[in-house]
């Protein structure tokens, strides 16, 4: 049977660092193949290298069986080849018509734009959608924009439907819809690429799976034929242990929100009334899908944005409302955000600067009027050696050079080696393979064994779930519920679903 | 259950495959950034790119009646065996330094002063007060010309600061507009209350001889020694305070640096400040060293040449200064080809432009490693 | 006083035109995701090209004015490949092709002996009979080609913009252009046309004001009006009938300020001069304060776009 796609031997590096290796791959008409790997591995790449965003150095695609050459994405959607990534290719302030219309050119714009209507209703009711297509692109939900894109990539005639890491953004039950829309587009015919790091996806919805690991595949699967622990073998190499949770009696509330009310900066509140404690040694969790406040709670309790309404309290210092970010660095605060090389790295300054920005303050490295050079260098050395951070050619070197992990190790070096009281970590292991995962797992558990609070906010459940001793479930702005640990999956699901 | 209805309706309009081209297939440039580059590669191209701007500049000259003879004569012979030539360039470099340095302190901090000449103009402004109304007795007189001259700059440059700071305009334009505002309030004074009596030109009284920055011997004036003191300053506190430490972070990523607790606020305003006075000190130095008093022009071009070497000194304070001598030399070639070859002095701006679209130009081979795809 | 009043509102259309068809041209760039800051130096290249033109030829004014057109539009061809070919920072790029422009024009200008020489320009048409109308006749049905045109160019902007395939994608590529680039557009080759076409129309601004405000040509000529036109658009939050509108009101203070003096009111003459600065930053810190609507900002105004771009 003639492969719908196939690429072959593919080769393709960024400045030096290798994302493909020689990389293959092939689905079928009629299946859902998923593409597994852990953070890094080249999943992405390969595929965009089949939606024509791309151009591999090496390599041969074939669509049918005929060999193509994708020059753009136009060639690819000319081979009906459709992706939806991970970050949408949406116009915000356009409309769900505007947006599929300008991927989709039926000739001039007034006629155009009502066949298209005609159209997206018609896939929509299809496929169970509910959509109106005059409704502009930020009126929508994060599911509903996911929707969008699928009827795009559909009315454009795809019959190889790639998507890449789409229940990343979703609760598990709207996952669980989605998949079960992707198994009914196979069965209709198209070649569905899913494109996951979740091994219960792949052995709950797919037919096939293909496991990637340092740009290459390494193994193609039956996926009802497999489990996890193979997988997870395949994907990662050797096996990594998680670390454990040590239990230990928890100390006194260091920090207590209440009733707390922040918005984003264009004024749309996104914290509604969060009110929670977090206590010396203990780690608390806020699970829930992204969007729903965590960012803007993170940044009112680093002050980066003072809130709207509200108060936190710090134990031993009082009201810490609307400080400044070095007051609040000051009694003890520490951070690790998400956006990694958006906030918490300065790309183009050297890894020394990068270390010692945290605490220059402090004057431990000179004066104001002098600052001791060699004192820094020393201290970032011994700082690189203990957290292990990895890749460090020359202390001077830029810190964008630093990959993903050991960027987060060296934001994790400078924040703790404050010994912090509080620390907000928010989605400190998003993008990272599973051995970084492990460290950054591992560091957070030391200091929640030296007696700091920890509030961990991330949208990975599982982490959340390991982590923490107490949960607490965000959703529209709001601590909807909390549990103890050890807390059943479903249950806090089922609070994420509810309230959504 | 899905079907086959919507892909039956679309299957007529796309071609299903696109086949490889034999024979001629145009390919396409490939772009990617680069993360790293050597400082050597960097200076090469740095290099390259002042050669080709210098390049074109030469063609422009020789197209506009310049023999390429006289050419070489001008630039390079007569500024560095006429003694002459070469105190101008020393007198014109000192007002030249302090917009350099100004502009390289306001860009590291990405505060976009754009009024450069406007601070000037206040600057020359603040000097002749002093002078006008006989403020102090004579020996304090340079200095409260320089301090008055300093006011006025940073009181001027808060304008534009506190709006960005306060309701995020954009400060770009505000500055830019300024300097109109600041042209005409000159125009309003040397035709109104500070037009010489003497000669009834729109200009003001000659300052007194202590109010006038000697000469020092040897062809070096007092201006300049001013311009070196300050560039050291300020390159002191660019490159070993925690003042320049954090106004790193504030032109990396400010965003970080804010999250970090970096003080943003401050580190903007001292610079802003600081850029203030210093341009205004060059309106000082030339009103006092140069004219003897305060007059029309005397800041055309002063603009667009303190970008131009923050620019190429990457905001650094000490390569400005260096930057400024060579920005010097143009300025007296230019005079020359004026007067000698009737070239309006426009030509310096053309050629000061061309420089900096040429580096600019170039930055993007350091950015971007380019492939040529098939 | 109401002879006054309408002579005054006679006179501002043409000192609105300049400003509204450089706000119009900004706009073209700008939605596209250029930020345009060589304006002022378009502007100087038009009105040099259209007094150049006109002096040559001995007269014919629209000729003069379809040649200011194109010779911004080529010059802009510099700027264009510069921030969207090489990706250099559209603010260093702006502000050297202003001063490009700036020593160029006035070079030019010197060389071929075009500086300060009066020519006849283009005059008033007056629509008969509408124009012999009280009050409006005037105000409305005496103008020159140039502004009873002005008002068709805004209708055909707006449409293309707001009502065609090819304004789509052009706003496509000034929010998201890797949403346009995942759709087949090329943002490339559509910011170059509306970088060029956005010039051409700023270069229409410059002749005019050359052309058929002062009628000859000397350095700077234009004084700033490039500035206050990116002013204008932020202000107009990137709408054609908004900037209109603040076209208007500037012309109107522009015209204001000679007649005011003419009129016998004595006021600082220098002072009036600033009005037309003081009044763009006046609306520049209005326009922050209020954030009046939606901020239509185009969200991608200022960065380059590449394709490979890796984190």
């Amino acid at each position: 049977m003639v492969a719908a796609l196939k690429l072959v031997g593919v080769r393709k590096s960024f400045d030096g660092f290798v994302a493909l290796d020689d990389a293959e791959f092939e689905a079928r008409a009629g299946e859902v193949h998923a593409l597994l790997g852990e953070n890094g591995a080249g999943k992405s790449s390969l595929m965009n290298v089949a939606a024509g965003l791309y151009t591999p150095e090496a390599g041969r695609i074939f669509v049918n069986g005929e060999e193509v050459v994708l020059s753009g994405p136009r060639d690819a959607t000319a081979c009906r080849i459709g992706m939806v990534h991970q970050e949408f290719k949406l116009v915000r302030p356009f409309t769900v018509v505007e947006n599929v219309l300008l991927a989709n050119w039926r000739g001039r714009f007034a006629p155009g734009v009502r066949e298209i209507e005609r159209q997206i209703e018609k896939q929509a009711a299809e496929l169970g959608f509910e959509i109106d297509p005059g409704s502009r692109i930020d009126e929508l939900s994060i599911a509903e924009r996911q929707r969008v894109e699928i009827i795009k990539v559909l009315l454009a005639g795809a019959r190889i439907l790639i998507l890449d890491e789409p229940t990343a953004v979703l609760t598990d039950e709207e996952a669980v819809r989605l998949l079960t829309t992707v198994r009914a587009l196979a069965a209709g015919g198209a070649a569905v690429v899913l494109v996951t790091h979740k091994l219960g996806e792949v052995t709950a919805f797919t037919d096939r799976v293909t496991v990637m690991r340092n740009g290459r595949a390494v193994a193609l699967l039956d996926s009802r034929a497999t489990d996890a622990a193979e997988l997870t073998r395949l994907a990662v190499g050797t096996a990594v242990a998680s670390p454990r949770r040590a239990s230990s009696p928890p100390g006194e509330p260091r920090i207590t929100v209440k009733s707390l009310q922040a918005a984003r900066a264009d004024g749309h509140v996104t914290v509604n009334d969060v009110s929670f404690y977090v206590r010396a040694g203990e780690i608390y969790g806020i699970a829930g899908v992204g969007g729903n406040g965590q960012t803007e709670l993170v940044e009112a309790l680093t002050g980066v944005r003072g809130p709207l309404a509200g108060s936190i309290e710090i134990e031993g210092a009082g009201n810490a409302t609307g400080a400044s970010p070095e007051r609040l660095r000051d009694l003890g605060i520490a951070c690790i955000p998400a956006d990694r090389f958006g906030y918490g790295i300065a790309g183009g300054l050297s890894v020394v600067d990068n270390f010692c920005v945290g605490h220059i303050n402090e004057g431990t490295y000179g004066s104001w009027l002098r600052t001791n050079g060699a004192a820094m260098r020393e201290a970032t050395a011994e700082a690189v050696g203990e957290f292990d951070v990895q890749g460090v050619r020359a202390l001077r070197q830029r810190a964008a050079l630093l990959s993903g992990g050991n960027a987060q190790k060296l934001i994790i070096a400078r924040e703790f080696s404050r010994n912090p009281k509080v620390i907000v970590a928010h989605s400190p292991s998003r993008g990272l393979d599973v051995r970084a995962c492990a460290a950054v797992h591992e560091r957070l558990l030391k200091a929640r064994a030296g007696g700091a609070a920890i509030l961990l906010i991330s949208d990975d459940l599982d982490e959340v779930l390991n982590l923490s001793d107490r949960i607490g479930v965000m959703t529209r702005g709001r601590i909807a519920a909390e549990f103890e640990a050890p807390a059943d999956r479903q249950a806090v699901g089922r609070v994420m679903v509810h309230h959504a | 259950m899905l079907n086959n209805t919507v892909s039956a309706a679309t299957s007529a309009q796309a071609p299903l495959v696109k086949r490889t081209g034999h024979g001629w297939r145009l390919g396409r440039l490939n772009l990617e950034l680069r993360q790293h580059m050597s400082p050597w590669l960097q200076a090469l191209i740095l290099a390259c790119a002042l050669v080709v701007g210098l390049g074109i500049s030469a063609a422009l000259l020789i197209a506009a009646g310049v023999k390429p003879s006289a050419l070489f004569d001008e630039f390079i012979v007569e500024n560095f065996s006429d003694p002459e030539n070469l105190h101008s360039i020393l007198f014109q470099a000192a007002p030249l330094i302090f917009v350099g340095v100004s502009a390289a302190l306001a860009f590291r901090v990405r505060f976009w002063n754009l009024g450069i000449e406007g601070q000037m103009i206040w600057g020359g402004i603040g000097a002749t007060a002093v002078s006008f109304y006989d403020i102090g007795p004579a020996a304090t007189r340079i200095p409260l010309m320089m301090l008055f001259a300093a006011l006025a700059g940073m009181a001027w440059i808060i304008v534009p600061l506190w709006l960005r700071v306060r309701w995020r305009v954009n400060e770009i334009i505000v500055t830019l507009l300024l300097n109109y505002v600041a042209f005409n309030f000159l125009l309003h004074l040397l035709y109104g209350a500070w037009l010489d009596p003497k000669d009834n030109f729109p200009h003001s009284p000659q300052f007194r001889a202590f109010e006038r920055l000697p000469e020092l011997g040897f062809g070096v004036s007092s201006a300049l020694v001013l311009a070196l003191i300050f560039t050291a300053l300020s390159g002191w506190l660019v490159m070993f305070t925690r003042f320049g430490f954090y106004t790193k972070f504030v032109h990396d990523n400010d965003r970080m640096a804010l999250a970090v607790g970096v003080p943003i606020g401050l580190v903007t305003l001292v610079s802003a400040l600081l850029s203030g006075a210093l341009s205004a000190l060059a309106g000082f130095v030339i009103a006092a060293a140069q004219e003897g008093r305060l007059t029309q022009s005397y800041f055309e071009g002063y603009g667009f040449s303190g970008i131009l070497i923050a620019f190429l000194a990457r905001n650094n304070p000490i390569a400005a200064m260096v930057v400024a001598i060579l920005v010097a030399v143009l300025f007296v070639s230019g005079r020359s080809l004026q007067v000698f070859y009737q070239i309006p002095f426009a030509m310096v701006q053309l050629i000061q432009a061309i420089i900096v679209i040429s580096v600019a130009a170039s930055e993007f081979l350091m950015r971007h490693r380019v492939h040529w795809v098939r | 006083m109401l002879h006054f009043t309408v002579n005054w509102l006679a006179g501002t259309p043409s000192f609105a035109a300049p400003y509204a068809l450089a706000a119009l041209g900004l706009i073209v760039s700008e939605r596209a995701g250029v930020l345009s800051l060589g304006a002022e130096g378009f502007m100087l290249v038009g009105a040099l090209a259209g007094v150049a033109t006109e002096l040559e030829l001995g007269g014919y004014p629209s000729i003069a004015l379809l040649v200011a057109m194109l010779a911004a539009a080529v010059v802009s061809l510099l700027f264009a490949f510069l921030v969207v070919f090489l990706r250099v920072n559209q603010v260093i790029a702006g502000l050297a092709v202003v001063f490009f422009c700036h020593g160029l024009t006035s070079l030019v200008g010197t060389l071929g002996g075009w500086t300060n020489r009066a020519i006849t320009g283009m005059h008033a048409v007056a629509i008969w009979p509408l124009s012999e109308m009280p009050i409006v006749g005037k105000i409305l049905f005496t103008q020159d080609v140039v502004v009873y045109l002005t008002i068709p160019i805004f209708f055909l902007v707006n449409y293309v913009l707001t009502r065609s395939m090819l304004g789509l994608r052009l706003r496509s590529v000034g929010e998201n252009p890797e949403a346009a680039d995942a759709s087949g557009v090329s943002v490339s080759l559509y910011r170059l046309g509306a970088v060029v076409a956005g010039s051409a129309l700023i270069g229409l601004a410059g002749g005019y004001l050359s052309v058929v405000d002062v009628k000859l040509w000397v350095p700077g000529i234009s004084g700033g009006r490039g500035w206050i036109a990116i002013a204008l658009v932020i202000f107009a939050r990137w709408q054609p009938w908004r900037a209109l509108f603040g076209a208007l009101l500037f012309g109107g203070i522009e015209a204001l300020i000679p007649r005011i003096a003419a009129a016998g009111i004595q006021l600082p003459q220098y002072f009036l001069l600033m009005t037309p600065y003081l009044a763009t930053i006046a609306v520049m810190v209005w326009a922050a304060v209020t954030k009046f609507g939606r901020s239509n900002e185009p969200a991608a105004l200022g960065q380059p776009h590449i394709r490979e771009e890796r984190r």
